[in-house]
């Protein structure tokens, strides 16, 4: 009895030791947004058919950037797979194992780079490397209330007043008066900006400059410069500064989710303004919005000598020092098939990859799509270097000054450029 | 009978006094409660309050939620074993530098006190390449340790007072009968302080409890604490701020619970009743 | 025996009191405990840190060679005009919170001394903001104040208060950031002073009544004095942590509007976690480590001395 009892302990043992000797765990270190959320669904069928244990471990981008910089190193790693955002692949590159060296899978072949959506496939690259797969679809998407473009006395009224139909602002213009329409009649605020975080708020900047026809930083002759130019910076800031005087109050500390709650819960709302498509599921769920089916979307507007979106997508990456880069690969092989972009697709995210965002059968429930396809015609992205966090400071901190007034918006766009010079030439650029 | 009914009015004013207090250090509490059995879409659009609005829903997934629910059961267990560490530790210390003379006692208990003005994010990056050394990095042991860190300095410093005040005169009676020091500290010292130790656990309970960044660069998905786990949920891109109220209602529990069971050794003569005889 | 009685046998309080019995046993089984831990987890990564400060350390491997740069970032703090505002913050935001706690705290200490029915539960419940996330507390007040919905901001609006976005305007933030420190943290200061009171014995309360002393002078000639050491470290502790808030402001202002609510733990996590460089930071922590120590050699230890504090408990 007492025998028999140690054997079949024994054998246990045994097969728990051999499973555990079989079985592989991954460590994966992600952004907290819903696409991820979605992902972790689907894992157990990636776990049965791989036996490989996969622990998501899910922050916010700030937290991200910190852990992968506390944790990853040449030598050592928490994680077998990281999530980098695109500004941030600079300063990982060194530490990331280029893409051609990603072991082969045994059970998902490898990701054909073709198969990610052209404009987004370059942001998982650093000097000419590719590092790792662009994972998400993340750029400027505009939303209008459809309710109250299709409103028949608004449409009236608006065409008696300015001569042309109400609608879809497809030019600043056309965005700056039909916001004002609604905001003055006191229908809705005209305007939604972002004016949180550097990141977001370096967006905007680059969005209304790119518009008006200036880039901000470009890499020439082997180096960094500040190539802007002050007139049309500044035409920009100004434009930027009329939008927000039809823009709801609170408007200077408007963040991802004081937008959110303008847009979709305030009963007034807002009538137009820009979204990462991230947070696209939050808006078209009636649990948060009571706007869910009423958003029509398009490409942004086009600015008076050019047309921006911009992008902000995230990039898969293995690091050099991962023990397990078989799984690790394994992992982001299945994760960028069509199957699961498919099925990440019908859960209102988007998957950076063509055909699922293409794909027919989709388009006609999920009216973001299209947009996005235009919006990726005109992508534009901020620049990327490794002293980005300072500048996007810089920027942040004179933008505001100058679209809210606190300083007249000449010296902001000559103190972005002074600033940043300063932290351009430190940097040894 | 005229001081009876001063007393009584005296009373009555206390009561009314401490009840607006409340209310207003409340408010802010009242209002996540709330909005912890509202949707999100009813908290954002401003609406009244009104009974038809009341769902369980952010509940259910908070409670559904695994990695919230062992993040929370970590930050008990880490919080107890840390208020444990750092109460019997500082205790010990505190003891160790009122009632002895030796040199350099000050500066001693100085550098406990100005060690912990140091900010976490200057340490947590050495600690972090520590832990891993050391091979604690994510585990339970390793994020309580840390918490005690901080937690030791405060608990000497927050009962020397306490100790201080006892009179010399129980430990020269306790000398003669030939009590050891250990002795004396658990015999006189202890129960005398027990209202300093009282405050002195719910504080580095409440500092264990509360601390986010230390958790998070320290912790992964095994010994991930609370703080960490909601501030998912605050989002900084969507909002999801009903599971967040319903979410730090529930960590609000166990510490009114930890709370009002040791302020049972709170009330006058508990402490000094202790050392009869 | 119990204080009462303690207070029947030696009127004077102290016999002996300078011979004692401090050189009876070691202290060092006392204190190797603390010092361990101590030394560990915050002695050992300060001494690391002072190290990093003389390098310029990117936060990531990726982010390039670690450079000895000897004073290098020193200097460059001094220079750094971010670095002073922040550091004029902070010590503003002490100096403006912590005394209103400390009045707070010590006002409803005296007021609720004394047991009623539901005292227990209403200390409890005082206590809750302290228990009340750091980082839902900053969401929470930033919330409130939000012009439009916030319901504190409506309640300010129906007292006549002007519309303006609160948290958009650099003095009214760097005022909300104190009040909502003086919500959260003043019961912290009432709990530390009520424990204080509860410690003074009745009688000597009772015997002053007694005697007819005023309410005024019980409280400044009995109470306070024998309150005294407690009330310093309340405000030690309190000044301790002011200097290390950091999450509710995070996610309450996230420093801004501009450099405003920027203070001295705001601006060294922005150099660590932001821009990345853990020498500049490292240098900030020491640089506070010099003003702590100065602090502490002067005002701490003229205040707060461990002989200073034993006369005070030898006198009751």
């Amino acid at each position: 009895m007492k025998l028999k009892r140690s054997v079949l302990l024994g054998a246990l043992l045994a097969a728990a030791a051999f499973a555990s000797a079989q079985q592989k765990v991954i460590n994966v270190l992600l952004w907290d947004d819903p696409y991820p959320k979605a992902l972790m669904a689907m894992l157990p069928e990636f776990e049965k058919a791989t036996n490989i244990k996969v622990n998501i471990e899910m922050l916010q981008p700030p937290q991200v950037l910190t852990k992968t910089a506390v944790a990853v190193t040449p030598t050592s790693t928490d994680y077998d797979v990281v999530g980098i955002d695109e500004g941030n692949v600079p300063v990982f590159a060194s530490l990331l194992l280029p893409f051609d060296q990603w072991p082969r899978g045994r059970v998902y072949p490898k990701t054909d780079p073709k198969s990610v959506t052209p404009k987004m496939l370059n942001i998982g690259t650093w000097n000419s490397v590719q590092l790792g797969i662009p994972i998400n679809g993340n750029l400027y998407v505009w939303m209008t209330r459809k309710d109250l473009i299709e409103n028949p006395t608004y449409k009236a009224q608006f065409k008696a007043k300015y001569g042309y139909d109400l609608g879809i602002p497809k030019t600043f213009k056309e965005l700056l008066e039909m916001g004002t329409f609604f905001n003055e009649n006191g229908i809705a605020a005209g305007f939604g900006p972002f004016n949180g975080g550097p990141a977001g708020v370096l967006s905007e900047a680059v969005f209304m400059w790119e518009s008006h026809g200036t880039k901000f930083i470009d890499y020439t002759g082997g180096t960094f410069k500040v190539v802007l130019d002050e007139a049309k910076a500044i035409e920009g800031m100004e434009f930027y500064k009329k939008l927000m005087a039809i823009s709801p109050k609170g408007a200077e500390t408007m963040a991802h989710v004081e937008r959110q709650a303008a847009f979709a819960a305030d009963p007034k709302g807002v009538f137009s303004m820009f979204i990462w498509p991230a947070q696209i599921a939050a808006y078209e769920d009636p649990n948060k919005s009571l706007v869910a089916g009423k958003i029509a979307y398009s490409a942004p507007p086009a600015g008076p000598r050019g047309q921006a979106a911009i992008t902000g997508a995230w990039a898969i990456c293995i690091p050099k020092a991962s023990k397990n880069p078989d799984a690790a690969a394994e992992f982001i092989y299945w994760w960028s098939s069509k199957a699961v972009a498919d099925k990440l697709v019908q859960a209102n995210t988007i998957p950076a990859r063509t055909e699922s965002l293409t794909n027919p059968a989709f388009v006609s429930s999920k009216p973001w799509l299209p947009a996005l396809a235009a919006s990726m015609n005109v992508a534009a992205s901020r620049p990327r270097f490794k002293e980005i966090g300072q500048v996007q400071d810089v920027v942040k901190k004179y933008w505001i000054m100058g679209i809210t007034g606190a300083m007249p918006t000449k010296d902001a766009v000559q103190a972005i450029v002074r600033e940043t010079n300063d932290i351009l030439k430190k940097a040894g650029y | 009978m005229r001081l009876a009914t001063r007393k009584k009015i005296i009373t009555a004013a206390v009561a009314v006094f401490a009840l607006a207090v409340l209310a207003v250090e409340l408010y802010p509490i009242a209002i996540t409660l709330l909005n912890g059995f509202r949707r999100d879409i009813v908290i954002l659009s401003g609406q009244k309050l009104s009974l038809k609005q009341f769902t369980g829903a952010s509940y259910a997934l908070v409670f559904e939620n695994r990695q919230l629910m062992q993040a929370m059961r970590n930050s008990v267990v880490v919080g107890l074993l840390s208020t444990a560490l750092s109460v019997g530790v500082g205790a010990m210390a505190a003891y160790g530098l009122t009632r002895f003379k030796f040199r350099g006692k000050n500066a001693l208990a100085y550098s406990f006190l100005v060690f912990r003005m140091l900010p976490q994010m200057s340490l947590v990056v050495s600690l972090y390449l520590m832990f891993r050394t050391v091979g604690i990095r994510d585990t339970i042991f390793g994020i309580t340790l840390a918490h005690s860190s901080f937690n030791v300095p405060y608990v000497i410093w927050m009962l020397i007072p306490f100790f201080t005040v006892v009179d010399k005169s129980y430990e020269e009676a306790a000398m003669v009968d030939g009590c050891s020091r250990w002795g004396m500290f658990r015999l006189i010292f202890l129960p005398l302080a027990a209202p300093g130790l009282v405050v002195a656990a719910v504080f580095a309970f409440i500092n264990s409890w509360n601390e986010f960044l230390y958790a998070l660069i320290l912790t992964g998905v095994n010994a991930r604490t609370a703080p960490v786990a909601i501030s998912s949920l605050i989002g900084g891109d969507t909002l999801t701020w009903g599971q967040m109220c319903a979410a730090s209602t529930v960590m609000l529990i166990p510490v009114f619970v930890f709370t009002i069971g040791m302020q049972k050794f709170l009330i006058r003569g508990v402490a000094a009743g202790g050392v009869k005889g | 025996m119990t204080f009462s009685r303690r207070r029947a046998t030696s009127p004077s309080g102290n016999v002996a009191s300078k011979s004692g019995t401090g050189g009876y046993g070691s202290p060092v089984p006392f204190l190797i405990p603390a010092f361990l831990i101590v030394f560990a987890v915050l002695i050992f990564p300060i001494v690391f840190s002072f190290v990093v400060s003389l390098f310029d350390w990117p936060l990531s491997a990726g982010g390039g060679a670690r450079r000895f740069v000897g004073a290098g970032n020193y200097v460059e703090l001094v220079k750094d005009k971010e670095f002073w505002n922040s550091l004029r913050l902070q010590l503003g935001f002490i100096f403006i919170a912590i005394p209103i706690e400390i009045a707070l705290g010590l006002g409803a200490a005296l007021l609720l001394n004394r047991e009623f029915r539901g005292g227990r539960v209403v200390r409890a419940l005082i206590l809750l903001p302290v228990f009340f996330l750091p980082i839902v507390s900053g969401m929470t007040w930033r919330f409130m104040l939000q012009p439009r919905y916030g319901a504190l901001n409506n309640f300010l609006l129906s007292l006549g208060a002007p519309e303006i976005t609160w948290l958009g305007d650099p003095t009214f933030a760097y005022a909300a950031v104190i009040v909502q420190d003086v919500w959260r943290m003043w019961p912290f200061v009432f709990m530390l002073l009520y424990a204080g009171l509860v410690g003074i014995p009745a009688d000597i309360l009772e015997a002053a009544e007694i005697d007819g002393a005023t309410s005024t002078k019980r409280l400044t000639k009995i109470i306070l004095p024998l309150l005294y050491p407690t009330i310093l470290t309340a405000l030690l502790l309190r000044i301790i942590d002011a200097l290390r808030v950091f999450s509710e402001v995070y996610v309450m202002t996230e420093g801004g509007p501009g450099m405003a609510t920027t203070l001295f733990s705001l601006y060294t996590h922005r150099q660590a976690f932001g821009y990345m460089k853990v020498g500049m930071s490292s240098a900030m922590a020491i640089f506070l480590l010099a003003i702590s120590i100065l602090f502490a050699v002067t005002l701490v230890r003229k205040n707060m001395s461990l002989e200073k504090l034993e006369e005070q408990g030898e006198n009751r």
